[in-house]
């Protein structure tokens, strides 16, 4: 029997003949004209190559998911939609005895999203978001969409979008206690981006702050505006630890920098000194 | 009498070198009009010793293993004290010799120095230069980062053009199908053993034939700056009343090495990452080809006339085309005139040839 | 001889310019091969034994990072980082499962910290411990 969960697994033994094409292709094709525009990311599968040709409902989807955070990590159709990528034809692909789910019911989202994403199904079925799954309550894609996927931030706690359903009064109290974590957190997570691009070794703060982001993001599917300040205080403060990494970082790098000047200066004397000896000789 | 020049007596009773130093320091005489230019020879030689020293003092922390050379790496750069300045230097210097072998071969160009009887310096130059552009492609790879993979893999593939025998000398040249540990292996090996070797080898044949021949009169300043060989003998180009190479061209070259030395440090204090995109700091990923990953900037024409060209092997082929041609150009210019003033033909082409290079270099960055 | 006097102020000053350019460049390389001291020393961890009850689970901070102390069913224990080697998050205990589960995205480790599903892809790092006098030691 197929669970849930055990189509996760098949994403990368089902990218396996695509990567062999791939390094096949690697050798028959001219190499340097390809390599200015060949495209990072996941390798076409079945899906894609049918639906991306295809106009309306049916084909719109592959471009919005190649815009989507699911795209740049390597999540396919397959993961959401089950089904078999690699099958030979449209049946195969899309055989229920394949694990092919189709367009899930909207009761069922959650559990869809939920596979990967445990902690937040959780964190949504607690809210009262959550509890109103199905007596029209938001679901996942509600808020998130659902082709064109990307990274939660706090833009989607928004009057637009909350006052389609209620009034945006309390959405905002939430937001407003949040917003300064949020930024915090954002230009942290720039920092440590900017350093990792310079070949500092940075894995460790990257994770940490991926943590701590779930953590915190965690708390946009709570409602109790005093329970997000608490936690968001909390969060605050694990943040300041990072950024004190990050400052310690940058001071090593401003200590360089003043070592650097004096060492130019020293070789440029240098050169002062032997030009002037020279002279001495003419 | 001090203890050195006991030292020197005992030295000279047995390989005389009171007489040596006199013959080829401080009685070695230049031209009077000898310019700062000459100096870049000793400014590559520093070049090279830096990249030697650093180059041994890293192989101490770096894993030729493809799975453990980009983590290696990565602790020289955050682990090790110090190590990210060695490694800064060893990738800096790369770049910044490969910038003082052009201009020294610009030079040599211009002042028409390369003509009889230089035609093996000339040649031990461009083999030189060969060698240096050999090391730079091979270390490249040694970091297995993202950059090193992909520049590595597109780098072999362009031997794939050559016929019948291309797709067999790419497997080899990686020794496999595809880049890997074992093309690790061998790049390794011609880095820090086989192209030094040959490095040190040719250096020191480039030095003899200086010495041997003597140093050439510069072109400018002069009323005849015809070439003044003559005659089929041999005959060491001597200077007489010409400048000592000790101590006077002595401070020039320290001099020019003093301000290469300070263009070294400012690179690599302030701006190291000139040279490095961020591909650098990612582990190389066999599955994952990076959007936009160049070639290093000397490099890039190359690049970029493979593409221009219909078919792969006519880009290569007119790499190769040209080449040759440098290589050879002593032996096909063969006129006295050494002036690039009074060579209207030869200054156009080396002009157009080195502003075409740089247009390439400029078109490939963009494109 | 004016030339002279010049020659050797010059001299001495391009003898200190050189003594300190050689010093700065020699202190780096003494300091990039000097044997360096091993790091993570002294920081030990100690927990009751009883604090960990059979199949249960004892969170706390080690080296810096979240680890986790668990008793397995059968009374053997383990000591694991916290930290799912995914992308960071920290791992939680499922007690009936007798597994650990990365809440971010599925991840699922056994007991031993062993890989059994989703995206990590490596271990979950063990912990060195020793138990004495009803105290666990970690590290």
């Amino acid at each position: 029997m197929k669970t849930g969960r055990d189509t996760m697994r098949p994403a990368l033994p089902g990218m396996m003949p695509g990567l062999l094409l791939m390094a096949g292709v690697l050798l028959a094709t001219p190499p340097l004209a390809r390599v200015g525009c060949a495209a990072a990311g996941p390798v076409e599968i079945v899906c894609i190559t049918c639906h991306g040709g295809q106009a309306g409902h049916l084909g719109a989807p592959v471009a919005l998911w190649r815009q989507s955070v699911h795209a740049g990590n390597g999540v396919a159709c397959n993961d959401c939609h089950g089904g078999d990528p690699n099958g030979k034809n449209a049946e195969e692909a899309m055989d229920p005895a394949r694990g092919f789910r189709g367009v899930p019911k909207e009761i069922e989202i959650p559990a869809v999203c939920g596979n990967c994403h445990v902690g937040v199904m959780n964190d949504y079925l607690a809210s009262e978001h959550g509890k109103a799954l199905g007596s029209g309550g938001p679901t996942c894609v509600t808020c998130h969409g659902n082709h064109k996927v990307v990274r939660a931030s706090l833009d989607l706690i928004n009057e637009k979008d909350c006052s389609r359903c209620h009034s945006y009064d309390r959405a905002k109290l939430i937001r407003d206690a949040m917003v300064r974590t949020e930024g915090l957190i954002v230009s942290a997570g720039e920092a440590v981006t900017a350093f990792k691009d310079e070949g500092a070794d940075v894995e460790r703060l990257e994770k940490g702050l991926f943590s701590l982001r779930n953590r915190f993001h965690t708390l946009f599917h709570d409602q109790d505006v005093e329970k997000v300040r608490r936690e968001s205080a909390r969060i605050d403060a694990e943040l300041a630890k990072i950024d004190s990494v990050l400052k310690g970082i940058s001071e090593t790098r401003r200590h360089r920098k003043v070592v650097g000047g004096v060492a130019v200066a020293g070789a440029l004397l240098a050169a002062l000194l032997f030009h002037l000896l020279k002279k001495t000789y003419d | 009498m001090s203890i050195l020049g006991k030292a020197v007596d005992w030295l000279d009773l047995r390989i005389g070198i009171r007489e040596l130093v006199k013959t080829s320091v401080t009685d070695y005489l230049l031209p009077r009009n000898i310019n700062a230019w000459y100096s870049l020879g000793s400014i590559l030689m520093v070049g090279f010793a830096l990249q030697v020293v650093t180059g041994i003092l890293l192989l101490i922390h770096y894993v030729p293993d493809s799975e453990k050379a980009y983590a290696s790496v990565n602790a020289i750069m955050n682990v090790v004290p110090y190590g990210w300045f060695i490694r800064m230097c060893h990738a800096v210097g790369s770049n910044l010799m490969m910038a003082a072998a052009l201009l020294h071969m610009f030079s040599v160009l211009f002042m028409g120095s390369y003509k009889r009887p230089r035609e093996l310096n000339w040649l031990s130059g461009f083999i030189l230069l060969n060698l240096i552009m050999g090391l730079c492609l091979t270390g490249y790879l040694l970091p297995w980062s993202q950059l090193s993979f992909w520049a590595t893999t597109v780098a072999t593939n362009a031997a794939g053009a050559i016929p019948v025998a291309g797709p067999y000398l790419v497997e080899f040249l990686r020794g496999g199908k595809l880049v890997g540990a074992p093309t690790l292996g061998r790049f390794f090996a011609l880095h820090v053993a086989v192209l030094p070797a040959a490095m040190v080898g040719l250096v020191g044949m480039h030095l003899f034939l200086l010495e041997r021949i003597g140093i050439s009169t510069p072109p400018f300043g002069q009323a005849d700056s015809r070439s003044n060989r003559k005659g089929d003998a041999f005959r060491h180009d001597a200077h007489p009343g010409g400048l000592p190479f000790f101590p006077n061209y002595l401070l020039q070259d320290l001099t020019s090495i003093s301000v290469y030395l300070a263009i070294f440090l400012a690179v690599v204090f302030f701006d190291p990452y000139l040279f490095f995109p961020k591909e650098a700091f990612l582990p190389a990923n066999p599955y994952l080809t990076p959007a936009h990953i160049k070639p290093e900037w000397y490099f890039l024409p190359n690049y970029q006339t493979l593409k221009l060209f219909p078919s792969e092997l006519l880009g290569l082929a007119a790499q190769g085309v040209a080449m040759t041609l440098l290589a050879l150009l002593p032996f096909f210019d063969r006129g006295e005139e050494r002036h690039p003033m009074k060579r209207p033909v030869f200054l156009a082409c080396t002009v157009g040839g080195i502003l075409l290079w740089f247009g390439l270099m400029i078109w490939g960055h963009y494109s | 001889m004016e030339n002279a006097g010049r020659r050797r102020f010059l001299t001495l000053c391009l003898g200190g310019v050189a003594a300190a350019g050689a010093a700065a460049g020699a202190w780096p390389v003494f300091r990039y091969l000097a044997p360096r001291a091993a790091g993570d020393s002294g920081a030990k961890v100690k927990i009751p034994e009883k604090d960990v009850p059979e199949g249960g689970a004892k969170f706390f901070e080690f080296a810096g990072a979240s680890a986790v102390l668990i008793r397995k069913r059968g009374g053997e224990l383990a000591a694991l980082s916290a930290v799912c080697t995914h992308l960071g998050c920290i791992v939680q205990w499922q007690r009936e499962k007798q597994e650990f589960l990365c809440p971010c995205h599925a991840g699922r480790f056994t007991a031993e910290g062993a890989v059994i599903s989703g995206p990590p892809p490596k271990a979950l790092e063990k912990l060195p411990f020793t138990v004495a006098d009803g105290t666990v030691t970690i590290g």
